[in-house]
């Protein structure tokens, strides 16, 4: 019948155009998989789990330190570790680059990774890599407290030093931290709470079901807290120090404080992928972040994070910030084995 | 007057083989559809289903079970039922006062104009910026609840903020579905009400609301679906004693790495979307509202409210809408200082970044929704027209299938995707297709909906009437359904562009080192405490999608066809 002409052409019009970006699409992968026999090219692909800021400029100086170009893209820890898992039979990406160690142990059990131990595997510390090579520290963070001055103020508090100091009733309501279940932040505290009450559970958690009162919301970043903190909408806050300062820097009313009992840190990560399409572009990379040829770049572009590498000098504002902080680090083996049970611990006792 | 076969004349058919020859347009058009969603649809559901219902490629319940025992998560999905019904509740109600207002209160252009810029704002903003904006202005030191009113402790995370943002960002879909329905009652209906002795609010009652009735349903149903999908709101505003399922099962998948538990999590959200779309089918289905007789003498003027009562409407619609607007000229403000709430310096410095590191994200997110535009635009209508007028076997299963991608979470979609297409022979993962497919089965059917509630207006005598005159059938199809249909192709086309630009819960899985999104780029900035640019990049995608809708009105009013009803285009403008 005639009537549904119309349709036939709209039909015909929605067939060809798929098939056109079909077509597009699938003529650039032959192009790539021929590249490929010959050589892997100039251009790795990235997961950063560090965001762009600051992801972009270390990629930047890296291409023109070696000519080799880095195609990446942001995700937070969980979904890039998501999607790293779920495309593990096709691998879209060759490194994932930055992001707390417990995320590369998370995915060092679904086996995403692959050994690589770069020429800087020898001269760092222990804490700082996998003992098989699965994963390597490029930057260590440490956590803080950091507090709105015009709160502390108003209620008449002064910079809390202690973790028993945020169980004041004074800060009901007013806490913002993250939430354990997709934030790398929130593990580091937790394991940080633990470790300060001697890894006695029931102790800690004991502690963190009387802190929940204070809490006001359980963010899903670990910066997430930092700007209603900033902006007073919040009281104070746990964060990474690289986060807090940042808030700072952008003028933000904050202060930065560290609990005297200590509070621990987490090391930034990088790993090649299983599978990866350019792994001798992708070690070249790791082998670039892991040594001073980057970590001296920390100072250059602000970024406040703790060089891994031995020898490579602290940015001089976070120096000062740590300057007298006790901290501590968290062992990686005890927590990488227990995380999931502790997460869903936490989720059970305190945030339900 | 009845709802039953529109085309009864014109393709008074059964099922069976010899249909697939009398009619091979319609038949084509049914394998390709077909197609479509069982590559799209059902393939993508089947690998989600078998990673919730399946332990080591057996079947078993346990991930299932172990939601049921949970008693945070059946809270989850009582408070996932519950905000989606109010969202739906409130969200028609305020959809239908701005849409009666518009329509039946005589107002002039520069009123209408107001009306629909506001209205269109929420619909085009990106998802996260709402929530923000919201948390700016109700929290401890809120612009609103603390300066303005002074309370302190205002505690902002929970249900009524959640709602509120929800409302505020889904109502516009209402309000467009029921703007084109209540301009399709042809105000002669009302008039013939009047002349025989009717007062005002008998009139709304006995005619108006109940030739609504398919619209409302229509508008409800949107706006539950809408709220049960949305992960983003309650992710920043629902705080730890309100759980969603969508967040819930957002955070088992990207938190947890609990792919299992987070589809089955999604599952239980298949229930009640389900419920909802059997209910809405059955009450529509029993409703007579065809008005769109072809019978109507000239349009007069509408006598449906007074004086008093359309300032009244006029007043509220407009405090609202300055309501809204003050959302938006608070996110322009943080666009344009050094950083919110702390150096409020004017700059122009976002902007500049915006357009270059940002500018991939810019050009990438045009070309996918332009193309998602069209083809989505298309394949919702050519879905409608052909469920509502063509009879043919897998009719109601097709628009049931049709509808499940939008019904469910974006987060399960975009894994689901992930999954299905990462290998051959559907190797699609890290092309802009996957996205823009994505964008087509997902927010196809708001033109679907559209024009099955279009469709069910018009009365089939019109086509009836004329092919008896002798006008061949293209002709008929031509100038009679083309133009009828008009307004929900377009209406059609400006969703699926609106919610292509401002998609993020399935599309943040699917970008890719050569795609991405301005969406994905504002989440990002907030989580980098880059609030000036991610505000920035809000008021880019806000203006980029009020121009193309403005541009799609303009476009519709050049080819308006006699005949046509009265929405000149889906903005009203």
């Amino acid at each position: 019948m005639k009537t549904v002409r119309g349709i036939v052409v709209a039909m015909l019009f929605l067939v060809t155009s798929l098939g056109g970006l079909w077509a597009s699409g699938t003529t650039e992968q032959p192009a790539t998989g021929a590249a490929q026999a010959v050589s892997e090219g100039n251009t790795l692909n990235a997961y950063s789990i560090w965001p762009e800021n600051w992801a972009r400029p270390m990629f930047q100086e890296f291409e023109k330190a070696t000519g080799i170009h880095v195609n990446f893209v942001r995700f937070s820890s969980g979904e890039a570790l998501s999607r790293v898992i779920a495309e593990k039979s096709n691998p879209k990406v060759d490194v994932l680059f930055g992001g707390p160690v417990e995320t590369f142990g998370a995915g060092l059990k679904e086996g995403v990774f692959e050994s690589y131990k770069p020429p800087a595997y020898s001269v760092l510390d222990a804490k700082y890599k996998d003992p098989d090579g699965y994963w390597i520290a490029i930057a260590d963070d440490p956590l803080c407290f950091m507090s709105n001055k015009k709160f502390l103020q108003e209620n008449r508090l002064s910079l809390p030093v202690s973790w028993q100091d945020l169980l004041n009733p004074a800060y009901k309501g007013m806490i913002q931290m993250a939430d354990a279940r997709t934030s790398g932040t929130a593990v580091t505290r937790i394991f940080s709470i633990l470790t300060i009450f001697d890894r006695d559970e029931t102790k800690a958690f004991d502690y963190m079901k009387k802190l929940r009162t204070n809490v006001q919301v359980y963010t899903k970043s670990g910066g997430g807290g930092t700007i209603p903190v900033g902006l007073g909408q919040a009281g104070a806050g746990i964060f990474f120090v690289v986060d807090a300062l940042n808030t700072l820097q952008k003028g933000y009313d904050v202060a930065i404080s560290f609990p005297k009992e200590g509070i621990g840190q987490s090391a930034e990560a990088i790993a090649l992928i299983t599978g990866a399409k350019h792994p001798g572009l992708a070690k070249k990379l790791i082998d670039w972040a892991t040594t001073a040829d980057m970590q001296n770049l920390y100072a250059k572009y602000e970024i406040n994070f703790v060089p891994a590498y031995p020898g490579v000098e602290t940015q001089k504002t976070l120096a000062d910030a740590l300057k007298g902080a006790k901290i501590f680090q968290i062992d990686p083996v005890w927590s990488g084995d227990n995380r999931a049970r502790i997460v869903e611990t936490w989720v059970k006792e305190v945030l339900q | 007057m009845t709802t039953a076969p529109a085309h009864s004349m014109i393709s008074p058919r059964g099922k069976g083989l010899r249909f697939l020859f009398r009619d091979p347009a319609t038949t084509l058009s049914v394998i390709i559809i077909w197609i479509f969603l069982a590559l799209f649809v059902l393939v993508p559901l089947v690998q989600i289903l078998a990673a919730s219902f399946t332990v080591g490629g057996r079947l078993s319940f346990a991930e299932i079970g172990k939601i049921l025992g949970n008693r945070y998560e059946i809270r989850a999905a009582w408070d996932s039922v519950l905000l989606g019904t109010l969202v739906g509740l409130f969200g028609t109600a305020l959809g239908f006062l701005f849409a009666f207002t518009a329509v039946r209160a005589n107002l002039s252009r520069r009123w209408s104009r107001l009306l629909d810029t506001a209205m269109i704002l929420p619909l085009i903003s990106p998802p996260f910026t709402m929530a923000i904006t919201v948390i700016f202005s109700f929290g401890p030191s809120g612009l609103i609840t603390h300066d303005l009113f002074g309370l302190k402790h205002f505690n902002v995370y929970g249900l009524g903020s959640t709602l509120f943002a929800e409302t505020i960002t889904y109502f516009p879909i209402a309000y467009l579905t029921l703007k084109a329905i209540l301009a399709g009652i042809d105000p002669n209906v009302e008039d013939m009400a009047f002349s025989l002795g009717s007062s005002r609010a008998e009139v709304f009652r006995r005619v108006t609301v109940p030739l609504s009735a398919p619209g409302l349903a229509n508008a409800f149903l949107l706006l539950f679906a809408a709220s049960l999908a949305d992960f983003a709101t309650p992710l920043i505003l629902a705080g730890n004693t309100f759980p969603v399922l969508p967040t819930e099962a957002f955070l088992q998948i990207t938190g947890m790495q609990d792919l299992k538990s987070g589809a089955a999590l999604s599952f239980i959200l298949l229930i009640p979307s389900f419920l909802v779309f059997i209910l809405q089918r059955y009450w529509v289905g029993r409703k007579h509202y065809v008005t769109i007789t072809g019978k109507s003498g000239s349009q007069t003027k509408f006598k449906s409210v007074s004086r008093l009562v359309k300032w009244i409407l006029l007043a509220i619609c407009v405090m609202m809408s300055l309501f809204i607007l003050y959302f938006y000229v608070l996110l322009v403000y943080a666009s344009l200082v050094e950083a919110f709430g702390a150096n409020e310096q004017f700059t122009l410095s976002h902007y500049v970044v915006i357009f270059t590191e940002g500018l991939k994200a810019i050009t990438d997110t045009l070309l996918i929704s332009g193309v998602s535009m069209v083809l989505g635009g298309l394949y919702g209508v050519v879905l409608g027209y052909l469920i509502t007028t063509r009879r043919f076997a897998t009719r109601k299963t097709m628009e049931f299938i049709s509808m499940i991608n939008y019904s469910l979470p974006g987060t399960i979609v975009g894994i689901a995707f992930l999954i299905a297409f990462n290998n051959p022979p559907l190797a699609l993962t890290g092309t802009a297709i996957i996205i823009i497919l994505c964008n087509v089965s997902r927010y196809g059917a708001y033109g679907t909906r559209s024009t099955v509630a279009i469709l069910h207006q018009i009365d089939p005598s019109i086509e009836e009437a004329s092919s008896s005159l002798g006008a061949s059938s293209s002709l008929t199809f031509r100038r009679i359904t083309i133009p009828l249909i008009l307004p929900a192709l377009f209406s059609s086309l400006g969703i699926v562009f609106i919610r292509s630009m401002t998609a993020i819960s399935a599309t943040i899985f699917l970008i890719s080192v050569d795609w991405t999104l301005i969406t994905v780029r504002i989440l990002e900035n907030m989580t980098e405490l880059q609030l000036g640019v991610s505000a920035a990049f809000s008021v880019f995608v806000v203006v980029v999608v009020y121009v193309v809708t403005l541009g799609i009105s303009l476009f519709l009013r050049l080819f308006r066809q006699p005949g046509s009803s009265e929405i000149s285009s889906f903005l009203g403008a």
